[in-house]
């Protein structure tokens, strides 16, 4: 008993501060691109799609092509994809969605991987995926794109 | 009386030893990392670095993709540790590029390969070793060496270093 309390007390320690699966969406306010608010309490009814990147990563922008692949591809009655950039610098970040010629909704939270979403969601690395269904709740993190196509199809 | 001598002569002893090693000190370390995967993608070496009690701040330069490290006063800490934190992260030391007092070059753990000498207070330096540079430019440095009665003996507690302007 003793041991298994000691058990969830470091497992308490060990998730604190990153959403896993089960858990409702973090809830956040950042500005887009566009300089409006964007906060998690608008989103709704929908499977939403974050991903965590930067205009430095390079993998984070081979990744931005597939996205947006893949966003022209599903039902956006069904998904939103929502791209959160960890750039401190925005011109960089209005740039990469130039160049990226990036459709879906991006938001900033400039503080590298200090940035409270990175914390609330536990990003250690970029880039990082996280799927949550229609009722805001995280489903899997990190999916591959036929994962997602797969999730959508079941509803 | 005697006691009292022997006392002061040890006493005397330890005070050398702990202002050498006050003297003596790593102010800042620029830290290429390499590996397989995009190291600044990842937060790994930035919190190893930080378990450090003797890090003030770490820095990212996205241009240079260099981690910079700013370290506390009088810290006692060695070029290892910092190969050792990026090691635990995953990834692989590309080059360390030190900034410390000048003093610091005087021990005996430090060997310099070049002539240049440290004109202020302070002295830059790179770390030729292995596991201080990618595989490729120490293939290149141990043949540039392979003269040199330490170089190539890989012992993890000297530090062969270029100093730079």
């Amino acid at each position: 008993m003793k041991n298994l309390i000691i058990f969830l007390i470091l497992f308490s320690f060990e998730v604190q501060g990153q959403v896993k699966v089960g858990d409702l969406i973090p809830t956040f306010t950042l500005l887009d691109s566009n300089n409006k608010k964007v906060s998690t309490s608008t989103f709704k009814q929908k499977f939403i799609l974050i991903d965590f990147w930067a205009s430095w990563c390079a993998p984070c922008r081979l990744g931005n092509k597939k996205l947006v692949e893949l966003y022209n591809t599903v039902d956006k009655n069904k998904i939103d994809i929502i791209g959160i950039s960890l750039d401190t610098d925005r011109s960089k970040w209005i740039k990469a969605i130039e160049k990226d010629k990036i459709n879906f909704t991006q938001l900033i939270d400039p503080k590298g991987f200090d940035a409270n979403t990175a914390i609330q969601f536990g990003v250690d690395a970029l880039p990082s995926k996280f799927l949550f269904n229609e009722k805001g709740i995280l489903i899997t993190i990190n999916p591959t794109d036929k994962e997602i196509l797969t999730f959508l199809n079941k509803k | 009386m005697k006691h009292l001598n022997k006392f002061k002569i040890i006493f005397v002893l330890l005070l050398i030893i702990i202002s050498t090693n006050a003297n003596a000190q790593i102010i800042k370390a620029e830290i290429r990392a390499a590996g397989l995967t995009c190291s600044m993608c990842s937060n790994a070496i930035n919190k190893q670095l930080k378990t450090l009690s003797e890090v003030i701040n770490v820095e990212t330069d996205l241009n240079t993709n260099t981690f910079i490290v700013s370290l506390k006063e009088q810290n006692e800490l060695s070029p290892k540790v910092f190969k050792e934190k990026v090691e635990k992260a995953g990834f692989f030391v590309g080059s360390l590029i030190i900034t410390a007092k000048s003093t610091t070059i005087a021990q005996s753990s430090y060997i310099k390969i070049n002539d240049k000498n440290s004109k202020g207070s302070e002295v830059n330096f790179q770390v030729i070793d292995k596991g201080y540079v990618t595989d490729k430019e120490y293939k290149k440095l141990s043949k540039s060496y392979k003269n040199s009665a330490t170089y190539t003996l890989n012992n993890e507690d000297d530090f062969h270093i270029k100093i730079i302007d």
